[in-house]
């Protein structure tokens, strides 16, 4: 009896984080690979009920808007990433030199991370807008920036990255200090100049820093909804919209809960494949 | 020891966790008080006309408590449906027939036929309203009691605009003239949220045709006038409207007109008030829109704005009460002058104010005119909120950016309404 208790008590312990992890991961995954598989739409209630492979072949054959929303997610997440990393990593070796007034600096780069996503859009949304926004003085009151295809990629950019720079700048920063001023001596008095000691010196050992912030950043550029919903709602033509934008609108909007579904897993297996990346690059960075 | 402590953790986290089930129960917060929860389902300008109305029908019935939420009209079919969903409904809701059908569909909603039977507002509300609501659904009961209707008009600025076109050709003729460089617009389009439903009402008072479908079955929207007013609309895009006008949505829009840049918008009744407070009311003029070809003038039939009571309500004699006050005469009177709208409680349209303003005796009169053909949407087709929104909006803005004929835009609507009522016809066996 006093062995059998003895053995239960580590389930007892490990039993909240496993009811935990089945009601709000488990249930939830499997309940959407569950739906991928049927057809479910509020709208045409008469038709609901297993429906096989049809809403993963619908959309691989047949629905050019998912290939559409896949290809603008990947340039979406490329052209963020990218210069989110060149960028943030030029502010962060910046506000790392000493100079007067570092401490307010620093916090300047820093406080647009704090702006929560929609306010972000209203401030940029104002900012865009025709007659009053801030093209009237490159002397283009009346270009609709969000309106036009030539430059709504451009103008959701630089608004992602108002926001996304200032993570990698923290977390470049952060790597940035835990290097050894030795080494920049030691360097410095072998001869080396600014460029050899940044190439030899701070490249290699902000690797682990870059290397996460870029996977972790690219899984949330992939999954940005909040920016790109309430700044262009995806539009004009759909142009800017995400693959979780195209998500939400044939899910939501259509009320397609079963090809939601499959899109949603298509998501989920692309994101996988990040995940999977991200748990080996972390472990390789811990060996070494 | 450590393990009681461990007992203890999980004891803690199992009431946790039990506690976020149970939620508080509604509707006994105070002795002997009914609270019901009222949804507007476009919380925002409308907000004080309700907490006005919610406040003299608690002075009205001391026991009944109503919260009032005001939902954005962008977002409410997904808060309901979301509701629906989720079993937590409101006891009293604010819908219209474009998605009436929908959430019969869900059997969310309460007929009020026997209600309405009972009630001293029987045979006070307008009869093409009531049949409106009853034609939505497939088992013709009033699940919704009409508040108000509407009708599409054309705003202007008098000082830009002395007179009001009267056929499209001097309607297209004014945008081109009042437009002049480098910010001074004819018209603006609707080419964000909400365009389709525009589009729909200009192209078929242009094209005058009256049915939504032939008597086979299929869809009337592609049809050849439809597509000659579309592919005129589009070419005024950037060169007599703003170039924003491809992401315009309702707010926006307004926000434009209400710059004085623009000199006609085509909106509805309910922005009187938004123009009012922008320009003044002696600035501001309505039109209906403009008569078509056939020289006879065609609407599109707006749809119903009502109450509703929910199902899922555990106070449905209290939360009828609420909607037999909202349509009452002096409610509904008070409401309708107050967005500018159209009562549908017969004895409220009679009053002064209704005659007295100009844009809706220019509606009055344009619907009561003998030569007016109504065209009624679909409203009861389940999909066609969804293919009027979600389906074709992002392809609208294709046309207006040049990347998709009228033509070819107008197709695949027709063929998506044609598949949808077939379908819906078979299924429900009509």
């Amino acid at each position: 009896m006093a062995s059998l208790r003895r053995r239960a008590v580590p389930y007892l312990l490990i039993s909240p984080t496993v009811a935990l992890i089945a009601a709000f991961l488990v249930y939830p995954i499997g309940s959407v690979a569950y739906y991928s598989l049927q057809n479910r739409n509020l709208t045409r209630p008469w038709a609901d009920g297993f429906a096989g492979l049809e809403n993963f072949r619908r959309m691989l054959f047949e629905d050019e808007l998912f290939w559409q929303s896949l290809g603008f997610t990947a340039k979406w997440v490329v052209a963020e990433i990218g210069l989110q990393l060149l960028l943030g990593l030029a502010l962060a070796l910046i506000v790392n030199e000493s100079f007067i007034g570092r401490g307010l600096a620093r916090s300047l780069v820093f406080s647009p991370w704090a702006v929560s996503g929609v306010l972000t859009t209203g401030i940029w949304i104002l900012l865009y807008t025709p007659g009053t926004g801030v093209l009237r003085f490159l002397g283009q009151p009346e270009t609709a920036v969000l309106g036009n295809l030539d430059t709504v990629f451009p103008a959701v950019v630089v608004t992602e990255l108002w926001r996304g720079v200032p993570f990698f700048a923290i977390l470049l920063l952060a790597g940035l200090q835990g290097i050894p001023g030795e080494l920049y001596e030691a360097a410095a008095v072998d001869g080396a100049g600014r460029v050899r000691r940044f190439r030899h010196v701070t490249l290699p050992h902000l690797r682990d820093a870059i290397v996460l912030a870029t996977l972790l950043r690219s899984v949330w550029e992939f999954n940005n909804v909040d920016l790109l919903y309430t700044l262009t709602g995806g539009g004009p033509a759909q142009v800017t919209t995400t693959l979780p934008l195209y998500v939400a609108q044939r899910a939501i909007d259509s009320k397609d809960f079963g090809y939601g579904s499959a899109l949603t897993m298509a998501g989920f297996v692309i994101l996988l494949f990040f995940s999977l990346l991200y748990l080996r690059l972390s472990r390789f960075g811990e060996e070494r | 020891m450590k393990r009681t402590t461990a007992w203890a953790a999980t004891a803690v986290l199992a009431v946790a966790v039990a506690g976020c089930g149970s939620g508080s129960d509604p509707g006994s917060a105070e002795s002997g008080k009914t609270t019901i929860t009222f949804w507007d389902n476009n919380g925002g300008t409308r907000t004080p006309i309700y907490q006005e109305l919610i406040k003299r029908f608690e002075t009205a019935n001391p026991t009944i408590h109503v919260e009032y939420v005001g939902i954005p009209i962008a977002s409410v079919q997904q808060k309901y449906d979301t509701a629906v969903a989720g079993g937590d409904t409101p006891d009293v809701g604010g819908v219209t027939t474009s998605y009436l059908a929908n959430l019969v569909g869900q059997q969310a909603l309460e007929p009020a036929d026997d209600w309405l039977g009972k009630s001293a507002v029987n045979g006070k509300l307008a009869a093409p309203m009531l049949d409106s609501v009853r034609d939505t659904v497939p088992d013709g009961k009033l699940y919704l009691v009409p508040g108000t209707s509407n009708l599409d008009v054309v705003w202007y600025l008098k000082d830009k605009l002395p007179e009001a076109p009267k056929t499209w050709d001097e309607f297209f003729t004014d945008a081109h003239e009042l437009t002049k460089a480098p910010d001074q617009y004819g018209y603006t389009i609707r080419g964000g949220a909400g365009s389709i439903f525009q589009v729909l009402a200009e192209m078929y008072a242009y094209s005058g045709v009256t049915e939504f479908f032939d008597a086979s079955g299929k869809s009337t929207v592609n049809d050849p006038k439809n597509v000659e007013y579309l592919t005129k609309l589009a070419g005024l895009y950037k060169k007599d409207t703003p170039e924003a006008d491809v992401t315009n949505d309702f707010p926006k829009m307004v926000a434009a007109f209400g710059t004085g840049k623009i000199a006609m918008m085509h909106h509805n009744l309910g922005s009187y008030n938004d123009h009012v407070k922008a320009h003044g009311a002696d600035k501001i003029g309505a039109f209906a829109l403009p008569t078509g070809l056939s020289g006879k003038r065609t609407i599109v039939a707006n749809p119903v704005d009502g109450f509703a009571v929910f199902k899922g309500s555990e106070h449905k004699d209290a939360a009828w009460k609420f909607v037999e006050f909202l349509v009452s005469k002096e409610s509904n009177s008070y409401w309708n002058q107050q967005t500018g709208q159209i009562p549908a409680n017969t004895e409220a349209q009679g009053d002064s104010w209704v005659t007295a303003l100009p844009h809706l005796k220019t509606a009055v009169d344009a619907l009561n005119d003998p030569n007016t053909a109504v065209v009624s949407p679909p409203y009861y087709l389940p999909q066609f909120s969804s293919i009027t929104k979600a389906d074709t909006e992002p392809l609208f803005q294709k046309v207006l950016l040049g990347q998709m004929k009228p033509q070819e835009f107008l197709d695949t609507m027709a063929q998506k309404l044609t598949d949808a009522q077939a379908e819906w016809k078979k299924a429900t066996g009509g």
